[in-house]
């Protein structure tokens, strides 16, 4: 808020200068954000922290202006120029939901004139980007700039039975607000009403027909205090947030509304034309109890880290506004209406800290109490984010939200729903990290980049029972070539055969011994035939293919996309392998080469299968793969390399030949397949 | 005696010394690997070509001569296939080095060190990861777990147990993304501390980090998810002073050692006193610039010792138990440190811009 240096000046002497006042507010807890010069004058544009409604106005940042230089605090009082005729002849006021309402000041003021405000109080509402509208409704707007309780100004004439009551509201009840909307009022509103309707919604904004206007004469001046969560809720039920609820949602002062409306009449007497009817309407059913809190002197060097001196820390709390009385252990301090957040001995002491400075607290060190608790799978997780760096993947980070037909096609269900979601595109959080990782895909080859190797580690999120769970996982992009463009090698574009082999990179340091691959019960957003799975028991550990090409040309992507989704929990509750040394083969292997002519339903894992654990057998492996002249229809040619080798010995030629006639005999028998002639 | 050389020898000789027709051709296959791995240009690649299927004194004539011809009836079978699938898999290989050889070495007749060789890279790391990495290597070795939590979180651990009064405007202040089911995206990770407290006895020394989300219209300082992290201590006799102590070592690791530390009095309801800290600008060293917009002090995260209600309401008796915590963005450090002017920009997977970042 803005707040004038000669405003302060009202209230408390400075003789600093404006940067050097900037700086002490800040360093009290009173950010000022800028200094401005307009007009002559110096103004503090300050952040006031929500829970300090009281120092949200000229007087209140006097006060700690007052506290910071430990000066005296002069407060705006003025004669009230009574008549003798008592307001309370006039009017009355009474309130029904004395919950909701803790007190209600008003003043009658009688033979007004509506005219301009005299010069130097436009000047000061006009600094604090306050409209200047008329002396009435000025008056009170000065007042809330300057003490920070709102007023409202009735027209007396217009309200039914000259009276007040403050009620909660009818069902149904109209009342047309001052910005010429006519609103619906309910129970759970608190209205302001005359002998027969509501004339305002309290402390939110008052009504259009019993408004000051050029012909008002008579006023009736309101100064009240309302319950915050009430005015909170009746100022988001219709989205009006006006100078009033900001003030009353935080917290006003049930006292200050006494001196506001006396302040009021003063000022009126001053600037005129009007006379002030005698005495306040003052209904104050019950005055709320506040505690009388315990501030113990150990408490404060105990939190603080450092003691504070007994004078230092009475004088604090008297340029504040509190009284303290010493107890054997400190002080009794009695809470105050003006600073209602002060309710607890941790409330004193941070007064005292931000007044006494917290620059004076040393800075020092805790002694490290206790051993660090390893991360849980904190191995495992460093273990994935080194290989996904090593094989060349750019790790990114996508939102967590995205659509509900992303959610329904890549994730399978509707996913968990946002109810009040930034837009309907970020309408689920996310069942699957595929569509984000789409996204990303697509966002690089629209902007031409040949070479796409995107990686995000992040979470899916789902239902469990009466919560949710949010398991980890990982995502693999690619698209374009295989390798960086370059002189030495031709290029050829990354397909299926490299993310399966990223893929198993990755996995393998994890005890996946049991791992399998499945091309069957896949995610429908990949497309058919060039996917698979790799599964651990019931685990799926990896799920990884090509974009379904229908999808990728929704997203004008015209070049395959390769996507992975690898489940991390599930790999890191494997756990990595021990490392540990086996002894390596001191002797060559051998290996023998078989042309096999392969039936095209036959797939690689089944001739595997179909070889089966043979001793000795160190690997099986394609050497080359072979379509067309030359290979019958229906078929493809397989150059099946195997190699065996023993730790210490060689195998013998025989024992080689022998292996080979078991290892095509298996061919035959259980794939009907033998080798080319 | 190499393989080579047993090329020029009868077969039956060999065997008779222990040699098996298998490893014979095994070795000799392994020794063309190795030759043919290291080809290079056209020339080379004829050269290959030659010593091993040229028809006069190529290997392949050898052993067709040596061994084959010379090898003993029963043999015949096995050497012929040895024979013929070496031959085949050779022809197969020099046609291969022959043709990755052509075109654009062909008349590269020297290596040119100063030419590019293909390159290779390592991906890069997210520069919220690399900060968070960096935040995390100051605080493990003073004794700090790390955990991350839950990001749906209840009302009562987001604000409730937070000591967020039910009906504050600090509650509106969060912009809070609800779900249908009723729970809601955590608005910080504050709510860990409940977690953590209610499930382990002091004293405790954690960080806590992950995403958070806010309903914030995205734009180049906001985004409606991003990355904070908290550290926080509560133990018997833990101080302001030690919170103070803990954050200046904090920024001048993380900043850098000139960097100095300014506590300004705040409001967090889960925090009294609360604190906002400021490290001297490091883009200006305190001098004033556009990023600090002329003060020479830059805010950078919000701390306090944790109020005695977020401690009871963790099931702690705050005459016996004090703490500290502190939290900040992560986003926003990572952009400090390394220069990025849009929050955005880390969320888009732009290679170009994640490539800076390796």
């Amino acid at each position: 808020m803005r707040i004038l240096l000669s405003w302060l000046r009202d209230f408390v002497d400075i003789e600093e200068s404006p940067r050097a006042l900037a700086h002490a507010l800040t360093m009290a807890g009173m950010a000022v954000d800028a200094v401005e010069e307009e007009d002559g004058e110096t103004i503090l544009e300050v952040d006031v922290t929500s829970n300090r409604p009281d120092a949200m106005n000229h007087f209140g940042m006097a006060r700690e202006v007052a506290a910071i230089y430990r000066r005296p605090l002069r407060a705006p009082t003025s004669p009230v120029p009574e008549s003798d005729a008592p307001a309370s002849d006039l009017a009355s006021v009474e309130i029904e939901d004395a919950d909701s309402c803790t007190r209600y000041v008003g003043r009658v003021f009688t033979c007004v004139r509506v005219r301009p405000s005299p010069d130097w109080m436009r000047r000061r509402l006009e600094l604090c980007e306050v409209r200047s509208i008329n002396n009435l409704a000025d008056l009170t707007n000065y007042v809330l700039l300057e003490m920070g309780q709102p007023t409202h100004a009735f027209d007396l004439d217009t309200l039914a039975g000259s009276r007040i009551v403050v009620r909660r509201a009818g069902a149904g009840e109209p009342l047309v607000t001052l910005d010429g909307q006519e609103r619906e009022l309910s129970p759970d509103q608190l209205a302001i009403c005359d002998a027969d309707k509501p004339v305002a919604l309290a402390g939110v904004m008052g009504g259009a027909a019993t408004e000051i206007t050029e012909d008002t004469r008579n006023v009736l001046l309101e100064a009240a205090w309302f319950r915050p969560a009430m005015i909170r809720n009746a100022s988001r039920r219709f989205k009006l947030f006006t100078e009033a609820s900001h003030r009353f949602e935080r917290g006003a002062d049930w006292n200050a509304t006494v001196r506001a409306a006396d302040r009021i009449a003063s000022l009126l007497g001053r600037t005129g034309p009007g006379t002030v009817l005698g005495g306040r309407i003052d209904c104050f059913p019950r005055e709320p109890s506040l505690p009388a809190i315990r501030l113990r002197r150990e408490r404060i060097a105990r939190h603080l880290g450092v003691a504070v001196e007994d004078g230092e820390v009475e004088a604090i709390l008297a340029s504040l506004g509190f009284e303290a009385s010493r107890t054997d252990s400190g002080w009794t301090v009695q809470a105050s209406s003006h600073r209602l957040d002060v309710e607890r001995e941790i409330d004193l002491i941070e007064e005292i800290a931000r007044i006494h400075g917290f620059e004076k607290i040393p800075a020092t060190l805790p002694a490290v109490g206790t051993a660090p608790i390893p991360t849980p799978h904190a191995a495992e997780d460093a273990r994935m984010r080194a290989g996904v760096r090593g094989l060349g993947f750019d790790e990114t980070i996508g939102f967590s939200f995205i659509g509900s037909e992303d959610a329904r096609r890549f994730g399978g269900d509707r996913g968990v729903v946002l109810r009040n979601p930034l837009s309907n595109l970020w309408g689920v959080m996310r069942n699957s990290m595929a569509p984000t990782m789409v996204r990303a895909v697509e966002w690089n080859l629209k902007r031409n980049q040949p070479f796409v190797r995107l990686a995000e580690f992040g979470r899916i999120y789902r239902r469990a029972g009466q919560g949710h769970e949010e398991p980890r996982m990982l995502t693999l992009g690619a698209s374009g070539a295989a390798r960086l463009p370059s002189w030495t090698d031709a290029s050829r574009p990354y397909g299926f055969y490299d993310l399966k082999a990223d893929v198993l990179a990755l996995v393998r340091p994890y005890r996946t011994d049991d791992v399998r691959i499945d091309t069957e019960n896949l995610p429908a957003y990949l497309r058919q035939g060039h996917a698979a799975a790799f599964r651990c028991g019931s685990d799926t550990i990896a799920t990884f293919g090509e974009l379904d090409p229908a999808l990728a040309r929704e997203r004008k992507i015209r070049q395959p996309v390769l996507l992975a989704e690898i489940h991390l929990d599930a790999l890191y509750d494997r756990g990595l392998y021990k490392p540990s040394h086996r002894q390596q083969p001191r002797v060559p292997s051998v290996s023998r080469d078989f042309s096999l002519l392969v039936p095209d339903g036959v797939k690689f894992a089944r001739i595997v299968e179909a070889v089966g654990a043979m001793p000795d057998l160190r690997s099986l492996e394609p050497a080359e793969i072979f379509r067309g002249k030359n290979v019958p229809a229906g078929h493809y040619s397989l150059l099946l390399r195997a190699s065996w080798q023993r730790l210490d010995q060689s195998l013998t030629d025989e024992e080689v030949n022998a292996f080979s006639d078991t290892l095509r005999s298996s061919l035959d028998s259980k794939l009907g397949i033998s080798p080319r002639s | 005696m190499s393989v080579l050389e047993k090329t020029a020898r009868p077969i039956t000789e060999l065997i008779a010394e222990g040699d098996s027709p298998a490893s014979l051709y095994g070795e000799l296959r392994s020794v063309f690997e190795t030759e043919s791995a290291s080809v290079a240009g056209a020339r080379q690649a004829r050269a290959l070509r030659d010593r091993w299927l040229g028809r006069k004194s190529g290997v392949i004539t050898a052993t067709n001569r040596r061994w084959l011809k010379a090898a003993p009836r029963e043999l015949k079978p096995v050497v012929g296939k040895l024979q013929n699938l070496l031959r085949k898999e050779l022809e197969a290989a020099v046609k291969r080095a022959a043709r990755t050889a052509s075109a654009p070495a062909r008349k590269d007749r020297r290596l040119d060190p100063t030419l590019p060789g293909p390159e290779r890279v390592l991906g890069s790391v997210h520069p919220v990861r690399m900060a968070l990495e960096e935040v995390l290597d100051i605080f493990r070795p003073l004794g700090y777990t790390v955990a991350e939590g839950p990001e749906i979180e209840t009302f009562f651990y987001n604000f409730e147990a937070l000591n967020f009064p039910p009906d504050h405007p600090a509650v509106d202040e969060m912009d809070t993304l609800f779900l249908k089911d009723g729970d809601l995206l955590r608005t910080h990770t504050s709510p860990c501390q409940i977690r953590i407290m209610e499930a382990q006895p002091p004293p405790l020394r954690y960080v806590v980090h992950g995403k958070v989300y806010r309903n914030d219209t995205a734009d180049a300082t906001h985004s409606p998810m991003f990355h904070q992290l908290e550290m926080f201590a509560v133990d018997a006799g833990i101080t302001f002073g030690d919170l103070k102590g803990t954050l200046e070592h904090f920024a001048a690791r993380f900043f850098g050692p000139d960097t100095k530390t300014r506590f300004r009095p705040s409001y967090f309801p889960f925090t009294e006193p609360s604190a906002e800290v400021d490290i001297t600008c490091p883009f200006c060293n305190g001098s004033g610039c556009r990023v600090c917009k002329q003060t020479g002090f830059i805010e950078v995260l919000g701390c306090g010792m944790i109020d005695p209600n977020v401690l009871r309401n963790a099931g702690l008796d705050p005459e016996s138990h004090q703490g500290f915590a502190a939290g900040f963005g992560l986003d926003r450090f990572a952009m400090l440190k390394y220069g990025i002017d849009d929050i955005l920009l880390l969320y888009q997977g732009d290679v170009r811009f994640l490539r800076q970042f390796r």
